[in-house]
């Protein structure tokens, strides 16, 4: 099948400023959004500038709006899509750099901001080195563990994009997994970063975030259950 | 402005599904009640001030275009009200149940029950908006 990329294009070392190309690419429908990228920087337009890396849906650096939605280019299939013109755009809120690669700073530093490290100072247990926990105590955060930091949710976010101060799901995620992990001993800390101005109570359950993380991660309910959590402690 | 500039993009060009409409009718029907109160305060406030403004104020209320208005109001206030008891009811008591399914059905549940709220009103608002400014069912 045939099919035209809409692709939002800008270099700041030229003087067109920023505005959109078309290309038209032949796909299968079962190719991936990546492909056609690949396939047009490939054969058409060297030029053309995106981030990517594993394409496999586990590194995480391919997060864009394509047809209006975060998503991994490369866990898109074209046959998903159900248009023959797919528009192709960069992450909205973060700065961007060139084409559909924006400065991801802002995000890592939301992300750094909520501690994301397992903080405890206790002598480890006599037996051993580790800090041992039952299946039903790692089961408790299992599911934020699985944040690849793509962006995809605090892009999607409008109270981020509303003011790139929100720190924002992912933050919110990864800080998840560690509240709730039994053998930190942060918890207090982060809650209190999390319970200012720019933290929890910046969502406004618009859900955005659940439904683009390419994990899957229930992302409202960790963010709900933080916000309970704060509750139970002030 | 600028920053005006990112938040209109995403509201306009991000294809969210019903969260993100639910987020956006609340912002607009949480605006919407705002002004209408404010109105509301300094148009009563002139009864103390300025008698005479007061039934000039009322008048304008009369109006078609202030009834038809008054209309869609009243569906806002409504929904308002029910979405954000629906938003308060997962966050404070059943956090865990927030997920794709529970989001964007509840959020349609929301829209049916402020529309069976809202019918009933607009039908007394509506026959009275034409009974006293056109005249109909022997006005
Ligand atoms: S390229 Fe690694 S997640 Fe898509």
């Amino acid at each position: 099948m045939r099919l035209t990329l809409k692709i939002f294009r800008y270099d700041p070392n030229t003087s067109a400023g920023p505005h959109y190309d078309r290309f038209q690419v032949e796909a299968d429908p079962n190719d991936r959004v990546l492909d056609l990228l690949e396939a047009v920087r490939g054969d058409q337009d060297d030029t053309l500038s995106f981030r990517r890396s594993c394409a496999h849906g586990v590194c995480g650096s391919d997060a864009m709006r394509i047809n209006g939605l975060n998503a991994l280019a490369c866990k898109v299939l074209v046959k998903d899509l159900n248009s023959d013109t797919i528009q192709i755009e960069p992450l909205l809120g973060l700065r961007v750099e060139k084409d559909l690669i924006v400065d991801m700073e802002p995000f890592f530093a939301h992300y750094r901001s909520i501690l994301p490290y397992l903080i405890n100072d206790e002598p480890l247990p006599e037996d051993g080195k580790e800090r041992l926990q039952s299946e039903a105590e790692r089961e408790r955060f299992d599911d934020t563990t699985k944040c690849i930091l793509c962006a995809a949710c605090t892009t999607s976010c409008p109270s981020f994009w509303a003011d790139g101060q929100t720190i924002g799901p992912a933050a919110i995620v990864n800080a998840h997994r560690f509240i709730f992990d039994s053998r930190d001993r942060g918890r207090l800390k982060r809650l209190k970063i999390l319970a200012g101005q720019a933290g929890v109570w910046r969502c406004r359950t618009a859900f955005n975030c659940t439904e683009a993380c390419p994990r899957d991660i229930h992302i409202t309910r960790a963010i709900a259950e933080v916000k309970q959590e704060i509750l139970k402690h002030s | 402005m600028a920053h005006l500039k990112t938040p209109l993009q995403g509201y306009l060009g991000y294809r969210g599904r019903e969260g993100q409409t639910a987020f956006l009718l609340h912002r607009i029907s949480g605006i919407g009640t705002a002004l209408f109160l404010t109105i509301h305060i300094l148009d009563t406030a002139l009864v103390y001030f300025y008698p005479g403004l007061y039934e000039e104020a009322i008048g304008i209320y009369r109006t078609t275009l202030f009834g038809i208005a008054e209309l869609f109001l009243v569906f806002l206030v409504i929904y308002h009200g029910i979405n954000g008891l629906r938003i308060a009811g997962f966050d404070l008591f059943v956090p865990q149940r927030w997920n794709i399914p529970t989001a964007r059905g509840s959020f349609r549940l929301t829209l049916i029950l402020t529309l069976l709220l809202w019918l009933p009103a607009a039908a007394v608002m509506l026959y009275n908006l034409l009974h006293h400014n056109f005249g109909l069912f022997g006005g």
